[in-house]
């Protein structure tokens, strides 16, 4: 067996390369650094040039985050431990293996030649259509004063890794050894949330696969003291790597933004940049995004909307449908489920009179087996959603921090509790006890307390309300994501739980009104109750889209760009929708307040309850299909949405050389 | 671990178990970079990397060469021969000796009947030298054709013919160590960081010791031109106007090495008077450069201690191609900069063994830069050969770019294509398609059966590629680098090596002349043919051991040599392969006669090559990683001149020119002026439908990269659905 200390080549004194950098006059100059036989690790290129070796000599305390940049403290683990490489026991031999390391990328220098995406698709085996970095480019001025700024981009191995704390399935783990963000795609079920969360577009969601993947360092070379593939294989003096804040030779400055890049306040990247050259105060994106950067006073660049499609307005009815339609079901119908339930059971707890007889007749079980599987169907569609749906019961390990996990502990709550109601409930329901009678011939009450299961099933539940209403909180925070500024907004709440009240309204109402009017019950104080939340709940919504829109409009980010789009390509849809929202406020107001009777009465709300559906999923829809990330630019092909919704479009997809995925229909 | 995580997750990477790594140079461009491939324990290729000792990479490998092993699987490659009575028929699978039985038949019938040239062999920039070699003796010594040409005569031939105008030989003077001596670096219609990316970077890390100014001479604001310090968008096609305004400054202001234009020229008279036409003031109304830039650029120049000019196509493909490389070649002797460090004219070459088929493919004479026209070479070749001088031709016959219209006028009737693929390659393409159909007999050798042209031939030969051969390559630097075999050749195809040699076994000289068994053999004779005194190309050092252990030789390298190193430099000692020994000032008039823009056809066209495309995509196409960055043909277009016509960004358009259309994607930048669109030209059914190719006079080269077009809307679906077809392989 290897073993570690006796090898001279893992004492920091011998680290492979440092006799080369130190003496490093000419790169010219090469040298045998053939490793020992015997190491398993990535084997050192035979004389090795200088370039490819890791030089951190010296380094900061803390990051300017305050961060520590040696982590083994925050761990308390050994300093020399294996990282279990392809489980692989050897410890590698790089000294500064336990502090934060980050790429540096000189975006005066970058060429654009790939070679940085090519080494690094070649040392994963990534196919076309997965790439753990890309160039993409910003460009302005005018000919012949024309300027393209290249960028590079991969993990930035985060200090607030979001991707980690978004992740429901825990794949991700922050690692003391160079501070490196790994993915296990064998953990992953391939929801995709860390691909909505992440601001650079690090994690590589695979349709083909079903999982994500990423960027892994190239920890192995780490471990050795070389530099990653990526870094090794740059062909413009661009990219470069080594210990957080440390400056490399021949560079004078470490920033933490260029144009194009997002905000870096976001996650604290571990990436710093040189920019000195002079840029035109607008910078444009060749991609199909409408999105383009300004100098702003401080001198560097924000996101405004590049109004790349002109001022004409579309209904794109058929785009509304999009790969994100299993969450659109998903989300409507556990609002629904929640609001259907959540109303009735409250209304006849705290005593509405009509809600407590429709709570005694038999219709009382239909309609939480409604809810129930109307929840069901939910969590079956956003189980549907995932790349791997069979491995969905990792969907809440990381409760301490994704709010999918909560979310997911939410509603499943919610089923567990709601379906123990309705069990419980089964033996006061005079259907169940006729039936039960006539098979067995003894009652319910000969064998059970009735009352008490009664009793019990009022804790079951007043439990799923709580369940359910964290279950749309979290669903709600799901979506509150800093790099998705068009979702990152308190509307997201007023819509969802806006459609809880309307949606579960008008379910439950139509249960309830039917049996009611079927028993020949009064029906009013129902109506009051359902017609009042479901005109509650579409106010909620209606103000949180006017504010929404208020804000889209003065706001300078992407998600002003998505709004763009919202009053363009969808612009005639997006005002149908709200000129619809308007009408059924009214008209509802109108129906609960004039003195309108039957069946006049009935047919009314039955006009309301179709525009609210209506208007409920076409704003879903449109609240996925609209949402454009704060993202690096992509290039004309590569990384361009609209040339590969093109590709698909006109089957050049079906050729994996062109690396875009064609649709799975 | 952070975060409170405790449970250690596996770290899975890509492993890649090498148990032997094997010595190549890259197959594609002529930078000449080392590449080591990996295999394992079964012989199976896993992986590769740039070799880090090599001198000319040292370890850097661009896009392609990191991809490269990928192609030796990629689809459309040649299994078996095939064969069919006419192109209109579909193939057959044949085997190697009916295929090769029936080429020969088929050549001796149409020499019977038409005349011995009346079937013309077109070679290419790709295959190794030894390759070469045996096909130059298959052509000139057994077959006998006079028309024999390679298709460097698209990207080289300008340079070839303007180094020999200038110097008396073929051979670029220079290397990239000049970078590291140079203290000005003029470049002439070359993207480094896109076509070179590999000598870029060598040229930035010298810039990054020490800097010194760039001059970047580019219609295009290419990355180059941006980080230059000085661009000159030029307006197409007016190169030698520049330079002749930069010499009358350099005269008129005594800015000349009159020492050396003393010693080591000849012809300085009549230069001077020529300069005295191009006085900046009327040349900046012709070359779109203003006066002051030119005169502060021609000092600069000729003031730094050393200075270097570069070149690729800019230069190279227009129709004062040769030209313009003369005229490279006056400025750098005027100011003094041949034979010294960082003072140079180095051209950078394409394909990665263009030099080597300059050097010995016979195609324009004979092997070792020997001359038809010089009877001493007839009988040095036909006596080591060991046949008939006279069965030499006494002249060289059509270059490649002739060959084709003596097809289309009945000339020549039968043609044997290897590694070329003029169905894409070839400026206008409507004529060339023409042509092909009237060949009675066309055989088409190459690594890929799907390669365009092969829809026009009669037999088909599938060959090896690359590592699955052994051999070496000669680089931009004149360095010669071997290439390793590590694998067998794919399915039935076999190493063009072979298929020559078996091919010379049916003709009657083929029983006279000696085919060795093995490159290496090969090699040997190369050797033996370099010897001589005065002589530059000089390989007779030179062993694949030799060369494997030195990582690459650069000629001359004479076989007294005692280092590892050849002579970085020709013509040090100001001595020039000439009759006089002098260097030639030869004074360049420019004429317009290109096809310029005018009220009918309003945009210039402009095209080049993009660095994740190769050899008319053949091989790159079929690579993901490198295809997946562009895929389609697409056209760069001033945003100015679209808003004017109503074009999109990101909508096809159709353009038209006097020779045909073509449909092509709009990438709006402002890197182009607005009278120019600029296509990268490796797409099939693209670009070539569409230029004009008028030749240069001495080099026979087209120019590829002037001519006029015009934009036409098209329907965006028909035009999408052209775009998939075109791209189906």
């Amino acid at each position: 067996m290897f073993d570690s200390k006796d090898n001279p080549q893992n004492k920091a004194e011998r680290f492979p390369g440092d006799d080369l950098v130190q003496s490093s006059q000419a790169d010219t100059q090469s040298k045998e650094t053939k490793q020992k036989d015997g190491s398993t690790l990535w084997e050192i290129r035979t004389e090795e040039r200088p370039y490819a070796f890791l030089n951190d000599p010296t380094h900061e305390e803390t990051n300017r985050y305050g961060q520590k940049i040696d982590l083994i403290d925050l761990t308390g683990l050994p300093k020399e431990r294996p990282m279990f490489i392809n489980e692989n026991p050897e410890v590698g031999t790089n000294p500064n293996r336990n502090k934060q390391h980050g790429f540096f990328f000189t975006a005066d220098n970058c060429i654009g030649c790939h070679a940085c995406e090519a080494a690094c698709s070649e040392k994963n085996e990534n196919p076309a259509h997965i790439a753990f970095r890309s160039v993409g480019y910003v460009e302005g001025g005018s000919y012949p004063d024309y300027k393209r700024m290249n960028i590079s981009m991969a993990c930035n191995h985060c200090d607030n890794p979001v991707c980690l704390k978004g992740c429901p399935t825990k794949a991700y783990t922050k690692h003391a050894e160079y501070g490196a963000v790994l993915q296990d795609p064998e953990t992953c079920f391939g929801c995709g949330y860390c691909t909505w969360v992440c601001p650079y577009n690090a994690p590589q969601l695979d349709p083909i696969q079903g999982q994500v993947s990423k960027c892994n360092m190239c920890v192995d070379r780490l471990e050795v003291g070389l530099k990653p593939a990526c870094v090794s294989a740059c062909l413009g003096n661009a990219l470069d790597f080594g210990v957080v804040e440390n400056i490399p030779e021949n560079r004078e400055q470490a920033k933490t933004s260029i144009p194009g890049f997002p905000n870096p306040d976001i996650t604290h990247p571990n990436i710093r940049f040189q920019q000195t050259r002079t840029m035109p105060d607008e910078m444009t994106r060749t991609d199909s995004m409408p999105v383009k950067y300004h100098k702003n006073e401080e001198g560097s660049y924000s996101p405004v909307i590049d109004q790349k499609t002109g001022k004409q307005t579309f209904w794109n009815l058929s785009r509304l449908s999009s790969r994100e339609n299993p969450l659109v079901l998903f989300t409507l119908s556990a609002q629904a489920a929640i609001g259907a339930f959540g109303i009735t059971f409250l209304g006849s707890l705290f005593g509405v009179e009509s809600l407590s007889s429709f709570s005694q007749s038999s219709m009382y079980i239909p309609l939480g087996a409604l809810s129930f599987l109307l929840i069901g169907f939910a969590l079956f569609m956003s189980t549907m959603h995932l790349g791997k749906p069979i491995r969905f019961y990792r969907g809440f390990n990381n409760w301490r921090y994704s709010p999918v996990s909560r979310e997911g502990l939410g509603i499943a709550a919610f089923m567990g509790t709601l379906g123990a109601h309705l069990a419980f409930s089964l033996p006061n329901n005079a259907v169940v006890q006729d039936l039960f009678l006539s098979i067995t011939g003894t009652s319910f009450s000969h064998w059970f307390n009735l009352e008490m299961l009664a009793n019990i099933a009022t804790v079951f539940g007043v439990l799923a309300i709580p369940s359910g209403l964290v279950g749309l909180y979290y669903m709600n925070r799901c979506y509150r994501i800093e790099a998705r500024p068009f979702w990152n907004h308190w509307q997201v709440a007023t819509s969802f739980f806006g459609n809880m009240l309307s949606l579960g309204s008008l379910i439950a109402g139509t249960v309830v009104i039917t049996t009611l009017l079927a028993l020949g019950e009064s029906i009013s104080s129902s109506l009051v109750v359902f017609g009042s939340a479901m005109l509650f709940g579409l106010l909620l919504e209606a103000v949180g889209l006017f504010f929404h829109n208020k804000d889209m409009l003065k706001g300078e980010h992407e998600g002003a760009a998505s709004h763009y789009v919202q009053l363009t390509t969808f612009g005639k849809t997006y005002k149908a929708r709200n000129a619809l929202i308007a009408f059924n406020l009214v008209f509802i107001t109108g129906l609960l307040t004039s003195g309108i009777t039957m069946p006049w009465i009935l047919i009314g709300w039955g006009i309301a309850g179709v525009a609210l559906i209506a208007t409920a999923t076409a704003g879903r829809a449109l609240f996925y299909v609209l949402v454009i990330p704060t993202t690096m630019p992509g290039a004309f092909f590569w990384k361009n949405k609209g040339f590969e919704e093109h590709a698909r479009d006109i089957g050049l997809a079906n050729m994996p050389q062109v690396g875009v995925v064609p649709d799975a229909h | 671990m952070l975060f409170g995580r405790r449970k250690r997750k596996p770290i899975v990477i890509p492993n890649k178990t090498v148990k032997e790594w094997k010595y190549t140079t890259c197959n594609y461009c002529s930078t000449g970079c080392a590449i080591e491939i990996g295999i394992d324990e079964q012989g199976k290729v896993v992986t590769s990397r740039g070799h880090a000792g090599a001198d000319v990479n040292r370890g850097k490998l661009c896009i392609k060469g990191l991809l490269e092993t990928e192609l030796f699987e990629s689809p459309g490659r040649g299994t078996e021969p095939l064969i069919r009575q006419r192109f209109h028929e579909p193939f057959e699978k044949t085997d190697w000796d009916t295929a090769l039985d029936t080429t020969a038949n088929k050549i001796k019938e149409i020499q019977a009947k038409y005349g011995r040239d009346s079937f013309a062999v077109v070679s290419t920039g790709q295959l190794l030298t030894e390759e070469f070699y045996t096909l130059g003796k298959l052509t000139r010594g057994c077959i006998g054709t006079n028309n024999y040409d390679g298709n460097t005569t698209l990207c080289m031939a300008s340079a070839v013919s303007g180094y020999k105008r200038s110097f008396g030989s073929d051979g670029p003077p220079g290397c990239y160590e000049d970078f590291e001596h140079t203290d000005c670096l003029m470049a002439f219609g070359s993207n480094l960081p896109e076509q070179h990316p590999v000598i870029y970077w060598r040229l930035k890390e010298a810039r990054e010791k020490r800097k010194f100014p760039l001059i970047v001479v580019d219609p295009r604001v290419t990355m180059f031109a941006q980080f230059a310090d000085i661009h000159l968008p030029i307006t197409p096609g007016t190169d030698t106007v520049l330079i002749n305004a930069m010499m009358h400054v350099i005269f008129d202001e005594g800015l000349e090495d009159r020492s050396y234009i003393e010693a080591n020229t000849s012809g300085i008279e009549e230069l001077e008077k020529l300069a005295q036409d191009y006085n900046p003031k009327l040349a900046q109304k012709v070359c779109g450069i203003d006066e002051d830039t030119i005169r502060q650029v021609a000092r600069l120049y000729a003031k730094a201690d050393a200075s270097m000019s570069i070149w690729t196509m800019g230069i190279n493909q227009s129709t004062h191609g040769s030209d313009g490389v003369v005229n490279i070649n006056n400025l750098n002797l005027v100011t003094g900069n041949i034979g010294k460090p960082g003072g140079t004219s180095l051209s950078i070459t394409g394909q990665c063994n263009a030099m080597g088929t300059r050097e010995w493919s016979s195609c324009s004479g004979l092997p070792g830069y020997r001359y038809l026209e010089n009877e001493k070479d007839r009988k040095d070749i036909a006596d080591f050969w060991g046949i008939d001088p006279e069965f030499f031709p006494k002249k060289r016959g059509l270059a490649q770019t002739d060959i084709f219209p003596a097809i289309e006028s009945g000339e020549i009737k039968g043609l044997w294509l290897i590694a070329t693929n003029p169905m894409t390659s070839m400026p206008n393409l409507p004529r060339i398609r023409k042509s092909f159909q009237n060949l009675e007999f066309l055989v088409v050798q190459d690594v890929y059966e799907d390669v365009e042209t092969n829809q026009y031939s009669h037999v088909y030969f599938p060959a090896a590629v690359w590592a699955e051969k052994e051999g070496c390559h000669t680089n931009t630097e004149r360095r010669v680098n071997l290439t390793r075999n590590v694998l067998k050749p794919y399915a039935n195809s076999k190493p063009d090596f072979w298929i020559f040699k078996e091919m010379a076994k049916r003709f009657e000289n083929g029983e006279k002349i000696e085919f060795p068994e093995t490159p290496e053999g090969a090699f040997n004779e190369m050797k033996q043919l370099s010897v001589g005194t005065g002589r530059t190309l000089d390989i007779s050092g030179m062993s694949y051991e030799k060369i494997e252990a030195a990582r690459g030789i650069q000629w001359p390298y004479r076989a007294d040599s005692e280092t590892l190193k050849g002579d970085p430099r020709l013509y040090t000692d100001g001595h020039f392969q000439t009759a006089s020994g002098k260097a030639n000032l030869i004074p360049v008039r420019f004429v317009n006669n290109n096809e310029c823009p005018d009220d009918e056809y309003p945009f210039w066209l402009n095209s080049g090559r993009v660095v994740e495309h190769f050899h008319t995509r053949t091989r790159t196409g079929k690579i993901g990683n490198c295809n997946k960055f562009s895929p389609t043909p697409y056209m760069e277009m001033n945003p100015d001149a679209a808003e004017e016509l109503g074009v999109q960004h990101q909508s096809y358009v159709r353009l038209t020119s006097r020779r045909g259309d073509a449909v092509v994607m709009v990438q709006l930048t402002q890197r182009v002026p607005r009278n120019m669109v600029f296509i990268p030209f490796h797409y099939h059914d693209c670009v070539n439908r569409l230029t004009l190719g008028l030749l240069d006079p001495y080099s026979r080269q087209p120019a590829f990269k002037q001519c006029a077009v015009r934009i036409e809307h098209v329907d965006q679906e028909e035009a999408a659905r052209l775009n998939a077809e075109r791209r189906a392989y």
